[in-house]
């Protein structure tokens, strides 16, 4: 082994959790930690091991969102960019593209996936990024906007139309006319390099293009949220993880009126839906991963639910996190204080709470008149 | 990741897939579709559906559905599911390998 970070050693950990305040503060990671995390595996822990990946299934690799998540939601953002670069790589691309390139994101060097722009956010379909043919290249030319780990990138996946169709290129962030610029001050996760890109003309070999010609744009959003939404949905039961360890160490040392506020029953009640939340996340995330592991079709919705549901219980648990900690965590950096503003973005990423709802809401629509519903 | 499967069935009849398919979108949807009818142009199936199909004929039929192949033209009927099983199958078995 070789003596840098690896997921299974406690001191990585620690140091993860001791520096996470000051990341955030400071608006950033530093790029030895995330190469160093990268090279381990353990930013797209899911690919497989002939690629240099940990070969992680879909609940093991979730653990460990959830472990990150619960220290540092900035860093779990940048593992979710990885991971679903090198998912969509997998799933859309050759097996030549996939010897290419997965081992480089498990080699240490770091990826994003460019879906959203100025002028298409949910809808996806507004995109105007286009890619062209010409003759054994392409050339891509677009703006795209708050892609997240994109000012550590090392390679973008960039989504654009082909006429009525779709291609993801692989754009190496030094090829000339790619410009990254950080967004600035970010509401929450300020640390996981979210960034403007611009592509002026950019010209790569057509090898770049997943899967080597135009693609269906709905297939590539779908595939390449499903791996992200159930990142973020993870990582939300982390956020909820972190708020209870920090909120039940207090709650019993913490003192007014003579008592731990624990004893105080309103305080208690926060806690109970703290830890409520807590287990209906890791439950609905759980389900969700089985699908994954199993092949079930039932993944695609159980995803939407899984992320859904953590998001929402995240931001309302983070919430009375902050309220129970009052004063001790209501400093930028704080663990609930990063939980109350990273939870609110986890609200937006990877299809906002109402477009989750419209697709749950379709599903049940889908397949109503039955009560027979699965466990 | 899912794993590259292999498959070890036997490429199947093509009226055996054809049910299998028809079956599975009539669960899912409550409608049972004709074999040629558009699944995409008549409503009973979104995009988010389409991916469902690509995780059930994966399962169903040991096959890897991947790169160019995640077209939603090979989704669009029942039929055309059940050509691009039939393809994968007869790929897999000539290649051993995805």
């Amino acid at each position: 082994m070789s003596d840098g970070p690896t997921h299974e050693d406690a001191d990585t950990w620690r140091s993860v959790r001791d520096n996470a305040g000051s990341w955030d503060l400071a608006g950033e990671i530093p790029r030895t930690v995330l190469s160093g995390l990268g090279a381990a595996g353990v930013l797209c822990a899911e690919v497989q091991k002939q690629y240099g990946g940990l070969g992680m299934g879909s609940l093991e690799s979730g653990a460990l969102t959830a472990r990150v998540g619960s220290l540092c939601s900035s860093l779990r953002s940048v593992m979710t960019s990885q991971g679903m670069a090198a998912w969509t790589i997998h799933r859309m691309g050759t097996r030549e593209q996939r010897a290419a390139f997965l081992p480089q994101l498990t080699g240490g060097r770091l990826a994003a996936v460019a879906f959203s722009e100025p002028e298409a956010g949910s809808d996806l379909d507004a995109m105007g990024t286009e890619v062209r043919f010409v003759d054994d290249a392409v050339v891509v030319d677009g703006s795209k906007t708050w892609i997240t780990a994109a000012a550590y990138a090392d390679l973008i996946v960039v989504v654009g139309k082909v006429g009525d169709n779709a291609a993801a290129v692989v754009v190496p962030t030094d090829t000339e006319g790619v410009t990254v610029e950080k967004v600035p001050h970010p509401l929450g996760c300020r640390a996981a390099g979210h960034a403007r890109v611009r592509l002026d003309g950019v010209r790569l070999p057509a090898a770049n293009v997943l899967g080597g010609s135009g693609q269906s744009l709905p297939f590539l959003i779908t595939t390449a949220l499903a791996y992200g939404r159930m990142s973020v949905a993870w990582g939300c039961v982390g956020i909820l993880r972190g708020c209870l360890d920090a909120v039940t160490r207090h709650a019993r040392s913490r003192r007014q009126f003579g008592k731990p506020i624990a004893e105080h029953q309103l305080v208690a009640r926060m806690v109970a839906e703290i830890y409520a939340a807590e287990r209906v996340a890791t439950a609905v995330c759980g389900h969700a991963g089985e699908c994954w592991e199993s092949g079930s079709p039932e993944v695609v919705i159980a995803t939407v639910l899984a992320k859904h549901v953590s998001a929402t219980q995240a931001v309302r648990g983070a919430a009375s996190a902050v309220q129970v900690m009052a004063s001790a965590g209501a400093s930028d950096g704080h663990v609930v204080a990063r939980a109350y503003r990273d939870a609110k973005l986890m609200e937006i990423i990877e299809g906002s709470s109402e477009i989750c709802q419209l697709e749950l809401a379709r599903h049940a629509l889908a397949t109503a008149n039955t009560t027979d519903r699965q466990p | 990741m899912i794993p590259e499967q292999q498959t070890d069935r036997a490429p199947l009849n093509t009226d055996v897939v054809i049910d299998e398919i028809t079956r599975f979108v009539a669960e899912q949807t409550r409608t049972t579709p004709d074999a040629d009818q558009d699944l995409f142009a008549t409503g009973l199936a979104n995009s988010m559906f389409a991916m469902q199909l690509v995780v059930f004929l994966e399962q169903a039929f040991a096959v890897t559905v991947a790169g160019p192949d995640l077209q939603l033209f090979n989704f669009s009927t029942v039929k055309s599911m059940a050509t691009l099983v039939g393809r994968l199958q007869a790929e897999s078995a000539a290649d051993g390998d995805v």
